[in-house]
C-alpha cells in the first residue's frame, strides 16, 4: 500500500468545486421558483408544482437511499472490493438529513389542509368509498409521524455507518468494521420497511384509489440503479480532477458497471410484472393507473421509458468492453440519470393531467433546481472529509481487487 | 507415412514441445510474459488456482464467447415472439381472456423464458466447443512431475506445432526464466488401442439389459399351467366387495356402511319445508322425500292400477322408474332413455289423462314446439292429442291443483302413465323466512346476473352471451333458453320458478348445489320481478 496514494490532495474534493457550492444551490432555488410561475401557467393551483417537487424529490433521495443500501450490503456480505468506494456512497447517504428538511413544504401544505398534492388531505371531496376507507391511514397527522419515523430509520443508518466510518479514519480500529458488519442484517430489515412504506406514503398515494404491492421494490430497484449512476459518475468526475488516482481502478469501475447493469434488468423486471399482471387481470381499480399513464401523451411517455430505461442501455452496457471504460460508463451513467427522471416523471406527474410543453417545461425546471441544489448539499456535507475510507481493514484487498476475465 | 508403414510401431515417442515448471506465481507469470513476447502463440499454462493476469500475460485474446450468447438470445426473442405470433395469430386464433390474438405483453414471459434458454445452452456447448472439450488426453500428462499442477506447481507449455518453433530457442528461452526444471513433452506412447475387457464389458450389458425383454416375451407366448404371477397383489385383487355381500374388512362383516355419523347425504335434509321444496307438500306428497323414490314408485304403481281401467301393463312403471320426487321433471333425458316403440305400448295408459286434457289443449299444442323441443322424438308417433299432455307445465298452472289428472301432464310420459304424483301446491310468495326487501332484490340480481344471465341474458329473454356465441358458431344442437318473459313462465308461480332454479328444466342443470337457499329464493324473486317489468300495468304506476 502506496502511502502518496493517500495524501491529501488525491482524496479530498477539488476546491474549486467546494467553492461553488454556494452558487449552485442560488441558482437551484431560483430555478424552484420560476418552476412554480411556469406552473401557474397552466392553471390547477399548485398541484403541478407539488407534484413535481414530490418526482424531483424522489429523484434526488432515491440516489441516497440507494447508497445507504450499498453501503448496509458491503458490510452485510463483507465485501472487499467496494471498501475503495464505499465512502463516496456514505457521503451520499449522509446527506439525507438535508432531504428531511427539504420534505418539510410537503408537511407543511398537508397541516395547511391543502390537497395540492395528497388529494386524501381533503375527505369532504372523496366519493370512492375505497378512499374513505384508507382515511384511518391516509391523514395527515398519521402521515407525518409516519415520514418522521422513515426519516429516523434512514438517518440513524447513514449516521451510524458514516459516524463509525469516519471514527476508524482516525483510530484503525478493526472491531468497528466488525460492529458495522454485526449492525447490517438489522439495519436492512429496518430499512425495507421504511423503504416500502415510504414509497407507497409519498408516491403511491398520490392516487389514493389505487395500490400495487410491488411499488416499494420498484422504487428499490430505481434507487440502486439511479445510485450505481451517481457512483460511476462521481468516481469518473473525481477522477479526472485527479483525485482517487490509483485507488478507484478500472476493476471498480467494472464492478459498479455490473451493478448498474444488473437493476437495468431488475428494474424492467420489476415494472414489467407490475405491469403484467393489473393488465392480465384487467380489474378496474388496478388498471386505472396505467389508464392515466396511457392517455394524454403519457403512453408514449411509458413507451419512451420501455426503449431508453431498459432496451438501450441494456444493449448499451451488456458488454464487458464497454463495462470497463469508465469514459463511455460515465456517458451511461450520465444515460440514466437522465431516464431515472423520465421513470419519476412517469410515476407522479400523470396525476396532474396530460402532457404538455408547459408541464414539461416547468416539471424540468424543478428538476434541474432540484439537482442542482443536491450536488450543492453533496459538496457542503462532504467538504473536507475524504472521499476514502483510508484504515478501513479490507482497503488494501480493494485496490488489489481484479476481476477474473 | 504411408512409406514407413512397416515401421509404424517402432517410431520414437514424437515431441510435443517444452514445458518448464514454477515453484512462484509471479516467476510464471514473468515466464508467461516473457514466452507472450518472443512471439508464440500455440502456448498454454497451467495452474492450481486461478491466477489473476495470466490471459493478459500469456497474450489471451478475449473470448468470443459473449457473442454466442448474445446471438443466440437474440434468436431464443425472436424464435419466441415469431411462434406465439403465428401460433395464436394465424395458425389456432384463440381468445385468452379477452385479450388480442397478438398481445405482446402477453407473449413477454415466454420470450423472456426462450431467451434465457437459448442463451445459456449455447454458452455452454459453445465454451465446450471453444475449449475443444472433452479432452481426454493431453501430451503434458505423459510427465509424471505435471500432477503437480493440481496442487503446488505452475506450468508453462510451448507447442512444438507453433509456426516458429524452434526446439533450441523455446528450450533456452525457458530456461532463461528461473524454472524449476524444463521439460520434453513427449507423446504419449501408451497403447490407444482400446482394451479388449472393455468391449467385453459392453457386450455383456447390453446382452444382460435384453433379458427381461426376452422373459417377458417367453411368458406372455408360452402357455403355462401355473398361476400367473403377480407383481402387485393388491392391485390384481383389490378388497372391495359389493353391497349386501359380507367382508372381513369391518368387524360387523358388512360391506354397506352405515352413513357417518354427523353427516346429512345431499338434498337429505328439511324434506317437508316448503322453503326448501318451493311447494307444500299435502297428504299425499308428504310421503315422497327425495330419498324414498322406491316408495314413489309403489304409490304410483298403486294409484295407477286403481285408475286404470287396464292394469295388466305394470311393466312401464316399474322398470322405469318414477323420478324421485326431487327431479321429477327429465324430459330431456326420457326421450333418450326410451327406445322410439316404448310410447306406442304406453298408449293405453295415456289415454285417459289426454282425454281429460282435451278441454284446454290450446296452450299444450302452441308451446311445446318452442319450449320442450327436447321432447320432439316422443312426438311424432302418437295421435296428436296425446302427445301434447305429456308435455307442458302450463295446463297445471292454469288448472287448480285440485285436478289432479292434470298434474300428471306436467310429468314426463312415464309419470304421465302413472298420474299418482299430484300436483304441487306451489308457493305464490316468498317463504316467511325471507322478506322481500332491497336486499334481498340486491342479492337476487347479483346471483342472477353471475349465474343465469350466461345462458338466459341479463334481462331474461334467453338471450345471453352463451346463447349469442353458440348461434355465431350455427351449432345444430343448441336450444335457445327459455325466455323467462314467456307467457308460460310468466304464469308460474314464485315457488315453481324456485323449484327450477333449484332441480333444473330440460337443458338446465339444476343450481341446488350451486346457490344456497336464500340465493335460490333471491333470485327466483329477482326473476318474477324481471318478468313484471317488461309486462308493466298501468295499476303498477299507482305506487
Amino acid at each position: 500500500m502506496a502511502s502518496e496514494k493517500f495524501t491529501s490532495d488525491n482524496i479530498t474534493l477539488p476546491a474549486e468545486w467546494r467553492s461553488k457550492r454556494m452558487p449552485l444551490a442560488a441558482v437551484g432555488a431560483v430555478l424552484i421558483v420560476v418552476s412554480i410561475f411556469v406552473f401557474a401557467g397552466i392553471g390547477n393551483g399548485l398541484k403541478p408544482f407539488f407534484h413535481s417537487y414530490l418526482a424531483n424529490f424522489m429523484y434526488c433521495l432515491t440516489f441516497c437511499l440507494g447508497a445507504l443500501f450499498f453501503v448496509m450490503v458491503q458490510h452485510l456480505v463483507r465485501a472487499s472490493w467496494s471498501s475503495a468506494v464505499r465512502r463516496v456512497a456514505e457521503l451520499y447517504a449522509s446527506t439525507i438529513p438535508f432531504w428531511a428538511l427539504l420534505f418539510l413544504p410537503i408537511i407543511i401544505t398537508l397541516f395547511g389542509g391543502s390537497d395540492a398534492l395528497y388529494s386524501w388531505n381533503k375527505p369532504e371531496g372523496i366519493e370512492l368509498e375505497a378512499v374513505l376507507n384508507k382515511l384511518t391511514y391516509l391523514n395527515a397527522k398519521f402521515f407525518t409521524l409516519r415520514t418522521a419515523l422513515y426519516f429516523g430509520v434512514f438517518i440513524v443508518a447513514a449516521r451510524l455507518y458514516f459516524g463509525m466510518s469516519r471514527k476508524q479514519d482516525e483510530t484503525g480500529d478493526r472491531e468497528i468494521t466488525l460492529k458495522l458488519q454485526r449492525w447490517a442484517g438489522p439495519m436492512i430489515m429496518l430499512f425495507a420497511v421504511a423503504l416500502n412504506f415510504a414509497a407507497f406514503d409519498w408516491m403511491m398515494s398520490t392516487d389514493p384509489a389505487w395500490f400495487s404491492t410491488i411499488y416499494g421494490v420498484y422504487i428499490f430497484a430505481a434507487s440502486m440503479l439511479s445510485f450505481f449512476a451517481v457512483m460511476i459518475l462521481t468516481c469518473y468526475m473525481l477522477q479526472s480532477k485527479g483525485r482517487l488516482q490509483k485507488i478507484v481502478t478500472v476493476e471498480h469501475f467494472h464492478d459498479m458497471s455490473k451493478f448498474q447493469f444488473g437493476f437495468i434488468v431488475f428494474w424492467s423486471y420489476i415494472a414489467f410484472s407490475q405491469f403484467l399482471l393489473y393488465w392480465y387481470g384487467n380489474i378496474p381499480e388496478e388498471t386505472i393507473w396505467y389508464r392515466d399513464r396511457m392517455d394524454h401523451g403519457w403512453g408514449t411517455w411509458g413507451l419512451l421509458l420501455i426503449a431508453t430505461h431498459f432496451a438501450v442501455p441494456f444493449l448499451g452496457t451488456v458488454s464487458r468492453h464497454v463495462r470497463r471504460r469508465p469514459g463511455l460508463m460515465a456517458f451511461w451513467a450520465c444515460f440514466i440519470l437522465v431516464v431515472h427522471w423520465l421513470d419519476m416523471t412517469f410515476l407522479i406527474m400523470p396525476n396532474v393531467g396530460g402532457v404538455s410543453l408547459m408541464l414539461i417545461l416547468g416539471h424540468a425546471l424543478c428538476w434541474i433546481g432540484m439537482v442542482l441544489v443536491f450536488i450543492s448539499l453533496f459538496l457542503w456535507r462532504v467538504g473536507e472529509t475524504p472521499v476514502v475510507a483510508i484504515k478501513d481493514p479490507w482497503l488494501p484487498d480493494s485496490l488489489a481487487y481484479q476481476n477474473l476475465p | 507415412m504411408s512409406d514407413h508403414k512397416p515401421e509404424k510401431k517402432v517410431k520414437p515417442p514424437q515431441a510435443f514441445g517444452w514445458m518448464a515448471e514454477y515453484d512462484d506465481e509471479n516467476k510464471f507469470l514473468d515466464a508467461a510474459r516473457k514466452v507472450r513476447d518472443s512471439g508464440y502463440t500455440r502456448t498454454d499454462a497451467f495452474a492450481p488456482f486461478p491466477v489473476h493476469g495470466i490471459d493478459e500475460a500469456l497474450g489471451i485474446k478475449p473470448t468470443v464467447l459473449p457473442w454466442f450468447t448474445l446471438i443466440a438470445g437474440a434468436c431464443g426473442t425472436t424464435t419466441a415472439l415469431v411462434m406465439e405470433c403465428w401460433m395464436n395469430g394465424y395458425s389456432y386464433p384463440y381468445i385468452i381472456s379477452g385479450k388480442p390474438f397478438i398481445s405482446l405483453p402477453a407473449f413477454i414471459p415466454v420470450a423472456f423464458e426462450l431467451t434465457v434458454l437459448f442463451a445459456a445452452f449455447t454458452t455452454v456447448f459453445a465454451m465446450l466447443g471453444l475449449n475443444g472439450l472433452p479432452k481426454f488426453s493431453n501430451p503434458v500428462f505423459s510427465n509424471p512431475k505435471f500432477d503437480r499442477a493440481t496442487d503446488d506447481r505452475f506450468f508453462i507449455w510451448v507447442d512444438s506445432r507453433d509456426k516458429y518453433f524452434n526446439s533450441d530457442k523455446v528450450k533456452a528461452l525457458l530456461e532463461g526464466t528461473s524454472p524449476l526444471a524444463v521439460d520434453e513433452v513427449r507423446e504419449d506412447d501408451t497403447s490407444t488401442d482400446v482394451p479388449k475387457a472393455l468391449y467385453f464389458g459392453i457386450l455383456t450389458l447390453i446382452l444382460a439389459s435384453l433379458i427381461p425383454a426376452v422373459l417377458v416375451w417367453n411368458m406372455r407366448s408360452v402357455r403355462s399351467d401355473k398361476s400367473r404371477w403377480h407383481v402387485f397383489f393388491d392391485m390384481d385383487f383389490m378388497p372391495y366387495r359389493k353391497a349386501q355381500k359380507q367382508t372381513t374388512i369391518f368387524a360387523d362383516g358388512r360391506t354397506q356402511r352405515p352413513p357417518v355419523p354427523g353427516t346429512v347425504p345431499r338434498g337429505g335434509y328439511a324434506i317437508d319445508d316448503p322453503m326448501y321444496l318451493g311447494y307444500t307438500p299435502d297428504a299425499n306428497t308428504a310421503m315422497i322425500t327425495p330419498d324414498s323414490s322406491s316408495v314413489v314408485k309403489l304409490v304410483s304403481a298403486q294409484e295407477g292400477a286403481a285408475q286404470e281401467p287396464k292394469p295388466q301393463e305394470p311393466a312401464p312403471t316399474t322398470q322405469e322408474p318414477t323420478p324421485p320426487a326431487q327431479e321429477p321433471e327429465k324430459p330431456a333425458e326420457k326421450p333418450a332413455q326410451e327406445p322410439t316403440a316404448e310410447p306406442a305400448k304406453q298408449e293405453p295408459a295415456t289415454t285417459e289423462p289426454a282425454k281429460q286434457e282435451e278441454p284446454k289443449p290450446e296452450p299444450a299444442k302452441t308451446e311445446p314446439a318452442k319450449t320442450e323441443v327436447a321432447q320432439e322424438p316422443a312426438k311424432p308417433e302418437p295421435p296428436k292429442s296425446v302427445p301434447a299432455t305429456p308435455i307442458t307445465p302450463a295446463p297445471a298452472a292454469q288448472v287448480p291443483a285440485a285436478q289432479a289428472p292434470a298434474a300428471a301432464a306436467q310429468q314426463p310420459p312415464v309419470a304421465a302413465a302413472t298420474p299418482a304424483v299430484p300436483d304441487r301446491k306451489y308457493l305464490e310468495k316468498l317463504p316467511e323466512q325471507f322478506q322481500a326487501n332491497d336486499e334481498m332484490f340486491a342479492l337476487g340480481r347479483k346471483k342472477f346476473e353471475q349465474v343465469c344471465s350466461a345462458c338466459h341474458g341479463f334481462a331474461g329473454y334467453g338471450n345471453g352471451l352463451v346463447s349469442k356465441r353458440a348461434e355465431a358458431l350455427q351449432s345444430s344442437y343448441w336450444l335457445q333458453p327459455t325466455s323467462v318473459h314467456d307467457e308460460r313462465l310468466q304464469k308460474q308461480p314464485i315457488g315453481q320458478v324456485y323449484y327450477t332454479i333449484t332441480n333444473g328444466k330440460g337443458k338446465m342443470a339444476g343450481y341446488g348445489s350451486t346457490l344456497n337457499v336464500k340465493e335460490r329464493w333471491a333470485v327466483a324473486l329477482y326473476v318474477k320481478s324481471l318478468q313484471r317489468s317488461q309486462n308493466a300495468q298501468a295499476t303498477d304506476l299507482s305506487n
